[in-house]
């Protein structure tokens, strides 16, 4: 496997921001999750849950709530405005101000052609879908109070809204409230605290579910505006709820972090009159839940712990199988690390800024697992504010650290970094090429010589770099035509080659010297999640989002003998049912055979020299190797080293010097800088 | 009769009496004495004449008594604010060199405004000098010293949609985190966890070493300095 020098880093304080609406599509697969930061974030769940797209928020644009409107994205929030989202260029299309003051909620008819939206200032506000915006229609009668929470009927003829106290029910034909629900507020010391309707559900029988702050999901009669039933879930907020598609069961997710499962079934077996019973109670966050999707086969949920839990149905799913396992999603599948290997600078990427750290640097040579003493600590160079009020989209810094870049999305930064012994000074390159206006994903060439941003139609434009100058040399695009944003760039060492993946699973591979698309990887049905060009042989290297790895020899446009050989024996078991994806691959150079690459919980070195691993044997077999004899050791080894010492790695690099740089985050730190749970007595503690 | 009357009344300011018009005065008196019902006490017309001049000679000099005396006052009360304002200000041949400077221009709207309030109850000779006090504070305070290290900026202006978006987010703070909510910390929380996990270990803040740092550092302080104070008691 090889022994490296690792510096372990753990000052990225990169903290993911809290959960706070989602959307789910069933038709596209598609769930839209909206962070309290205001980004969007897209999950292909066909795709296992691939994050494909990210929306960077900007200031002061939070997202209270989402829908889907066909393949359409809406959201909106406390600002007031409601916003489409263009998927392809990833950023809000419109915005349109709805004059009611802050929107708490957006609901969707199921037909598609309405959107209504509860506003602050009392008022439902529809407005009418249309093929390049939406126009206001009419208000419906206004009420007294915030409208917290809205539902369509499926049929489209009435509307549930939740608001203080009390729900109303809507004819969306005519505007007029039909009926006032009167919810009643919490026993004790909280009867004088009014009661907030957080959610609400029409279902198409007329049956009404709310929850609400005093802890209570009810069951209404639409038709007759009457209580038929309540279960108390909690003794704080119910905070949102979701239905199945059937609408035979709901589930409601509360602040003290549990979500509650009922289902319309009989209570008596054989019996006919079924009604709504609490089934279930799962318990996978740690804070609030405040965001809920039912699919067919699974609980979605997220909240203020900020991870993204799947929680499959056993009842839905085969047993197990990759489906039926409990997923958590904790942190973003595109790198927020960028390390420049010839200078040894780290730059972390956060919503609001970057940061620009040196190694630090030990002295003195210890046996495999020790930890050498630190010469140099770690010191932060550049702290490095992005202006205006996006968020910053994507950053890079060059392998010779003079060079650094950002994109939002109303532009591109480039800063010159100068730095002489102990000073340090960062110039903005003032003018920069027209054709670099907005990037998706940013990468330096292995000299700094050139920067290579993904733009718009999968288009990628190459920019000369000098300190005198940048000049836009080349703009490369596919001949596929595809529309969707390229997620993944990477350049060959020796600078001839540049390989470009996006979302439509597309590989693009361009000749540098001459400019031009060489050709385009046979199309697999994965998403790939890295890509990686071996600097020796030529070979691009890509792992897909359901953990296949294919090597693709760049010369013969073939794939290689090795991965032919691959893909007959198949991966093996346990790497196929990892359940996170490989976020990074690099090479090494003194030994070409090997690929390194990582996910969050393990690090892995591939030796292409070595024979593939059989089903049977143990995929994890080093301490086993370890512990025998020389040509026994020979005989039992295999291509796939996996070290599990270091969790929760945002970005694994292998420097020019051959030391590792390991970027870890454990949870634990993220946990401890969340807002306070809800207070819980535990027996015995 | 009544036209005479008129004119008395018009004219019984001390200014006419200084001309001496006996006539006048007899009227004056003639009319003082009309208002009696009683029958008129014998007085000679010389009499009554010196007691009136006299009269009006003393209320007179009162008049100029009293003018000059509010003279010396403001003049007094003039001099012991130079006196101040000299005493606050430092020596002359200082205040000459910085005379130029931005500093010394920025001293001296703030001295005006001290000596405002000591000013406040002052009147008429020291109304001038409050007028232009006022219409100093009425510009801008910064308007005269823009080459320094000011910017002009207009201040960001909070429109009605920003603040009912506060209203809102407060509005969500105070329902999930506000009293009563019944909230505790992340760190029972993960203590509790250890507590009762399969492999149980001591609260966070003992595992977690970094944990408030800032805090524990803090602390150190307070023990080195009871532990110092111990010692010194005990010596």
């Amino acid at each position: 496997m090889g022994e490296f020098t690792v510096h372990r880093v753990r000052f990225f304080d990169y903290m993911p921001s809290a959960i706070r609406a989602m959307a789910f599509n069933p038709r596209t697969e598609r769930l839209a999750v909206a962070r309290a930061d205001g980004a969007v974030e897209i999950f292909n769940f066909a795709d296992n849950y691939f994050q494909e797209k990210v929306i960077p928020g900007r200031d002061g644009g939070t997202v209270e709530a989402l829908c889907w409107v066909g393949p359409r994205l809406f959201g909106a929030g406390l600002n007031g405005a409601i916003t489409e989202y263009d998927l392809e260029n990833l950023r809000p299309r419109y915005s349109v101000e709805a004059y009611g003051g802050p929107i708490w909620t957006v609901s969707g008819d199921s037909a598609g052609t309405m959107l209504a939206v509860g506003c602050e200032d009392g008022t439902v506000k529809m407005f009418e879908i249309l093929d390049e915006t939406i126009r206001f229609q009419r208000n419906l009668e206004r009420q007294k109070g915030r409208i917290i929470s809205l539902s369509w009927q499926p049929s489209g003829a009435l509307i549930a809204a939740g608001m203080i106290d009390m729900i109303r029910i809507f004819n969306a034909e005519t505007g007029r409230a039909t009926h006032r629900l009167l919810v009643e507020r919490g026993a004790g010391a909280s009867k004088s605290r009014e009661v907030v309707v957080w959610s609400v559900v029409f279902l198409s029988d007329h049956t009404i579910v709310s929850g609400d702050s005093a802890g209570k999901v009810q069951f209404w009669d639409g038709h007759t505006g009457t209580l038929v039933r309540t279960h108390l879930v909690t003794k704080w907020d119910v905070l949102a709820l979701a239905v199945s598609q059937d609408e035979s069961s709901v589930v409601a997710g509360t602040s003290e972090s549990i979500v509650v499962q009922f289902q319309f079934i009989s209570s008596t077996v054989g019996r006919q009159d079924n009604e709504w019973v609490r089934t279930r109670t799962f318990k996978n966050h740690s804070h609030d839940v405040r965001a809920l999707v039912h699919t067919e086969t699974a609980v979605v949920s997220g909240g203020m712990d900020t991870q993204l839990v799947v929680r499959p149905l056993l009842d839905k799913v085969e047993k197990n199988t990759q489906e039926s396992s409990l997923r958590k999603i904790a942190f973003p599948h595109r790198s927020l690390v960028c390390c420049a290997k010839k200078a040894g600078l780290l730059l972390f990427q956060f919503p609001e800024h970057l940061e620009l750290w040196r190694l630090g640097e030990s002295e003195g040579h210890g046996r495999a697992g020790d930890s050498l003493p630190v010469k140099r600590k770690p010191e932060k160079l550049i702290h490095l504010k992005r202006k205006g009020d996006d968020h910053i989209r994507c950053s890079a810094v060059s392998p010779c650290g003079g060079w650094l870049v950002y994109a939002t999305v109303s532009g591109v930064r480039l800063y010159r970094i100068q730095h002489d012994n102990n000073n340090i000074g960062v110039t903005k390159v003032s003018k920069l090429p027209k054709s670099l206006c907005s990037a998706h994903q940013l990468c330096f060439s292995s000299d700094s010589s050139k920067l290579f941003a993904a733009s718009g139609l999968s288009s990628v434009v190459v920019v000369a770099l000098n300190p005198l100058e940048c000049k836009h040399l080349h703009t490369l695009r596919p001949k596929s035509g595809s529309r969707q944003p390229v997620h993944l760039l990477c350049v060959s060492d020796d600078g001839k080659w540049l390989a470009s993946a996006n979302t439509d699973c597309e590989v693009h591979v361009y000749n540098l010297k001459k400019m031009k698309l060489h050709c385009k990887v046979p199309v697999y049905s994965s998403c790939p999640t890295a890509i990686g060009i071996n600097p020796v042989t030529s070979n691009l290297v890509t792992v897909h989002a359901d953990q296949q790895v294919f090597e693709f020899s760049l010369q013969q446009k073939e794939y290689t003998e090795w991965s032919r050989r691959l893909q007959q024996r198949g991966l093996h078991p346990v790497w196929l049912q990892r359940d996170t994806p490989v976020a990074h691959i690099t090479f090494n150079p003194r030994n070409p055979a090997h690929i390194v690459l990582h996910d969050v919980f393990m690090l892995c070195i591939i030796d292409q020299s070595l024979p593939l691993p059989e089903a049977r044997t143990p995929l994890l077999n080093q301490m086993m190797l370890r512990s025998l004899p020389e040509a026994e050791r020979s005989r039992q080894s295999h291509a796939f080293k996996i070290c599990k010492s270091f969790q929760h790695l945002l970005s694994m690099t292998l420097l020019d010097d051959q030391s590792l740089v390991a970027v870890e985050r454990p949870l634990l730190d993220i946990v401890s800088q969340l807002p306070a749970p809800v207070r819980q007595k535990k027996f015995a503690t | 009769m009544a036209r005479k009357q008129r004119g008395a009344t018009a004219h019984g300011s001390s200014k006419t009496a200084d001309n001496g018009d006996g006539g006048h005065a007899e009227h004056f008196s003639l009319l003082l004495e009309s208002s009696d019902d009683e029958a008129p006490e014998e007085v000679t017309f010389e009499d009554s004449k010196t007691q009136a001049l006299r009269s009006m000679k003393d209320a007179l000099d009162t008049v100029r008594r009293e003018k000059e005396q509010l003279k010396e006052k403001r003049r007094r009360r003039q001099e012991l604010f130079q006196e101040q304002k000299k005493r606050r200000l430092l020596p002359a041949d200082v205040l000459e060199e910085i005379d130029s400077s931005s500093f010394a221009k920025k001293q001296k709207p703030s001295d005006d405004k001290a000596e405002e309030q000591q000013q406040e109850e002052d009147d008429e000779e020291e109304e001038e000098r409050g007028k232009t006090q006022k219409k100093r504070s009425g510009k801008l305070a910064h308007a005269r010293n823009l080459k320094g290290n000011y910017t002009v900026a207009t201040v960001k202006e909070r429109s009605s949609a920003t603040f009912q978006q506060q209203v809102a987010q407060d509005f969500i703070q105070s329902r999930l985190y506000g009293p009563g909510s019944c909230r505790t910390t992340n760190n029972e929380l993960l203590s509790l966890q250890n507590k009762k996990g399969r492999n149980q270990s001591a609260a966070v803040q003992f595992v977690k070493k970094d944990w408030a740092s800032k805090e524990r550092a803090k602390a150190e302080k307070m023990k080195k300095r009871w532990i110092h104070k111990q010692q010194v008691h005990s010596c």
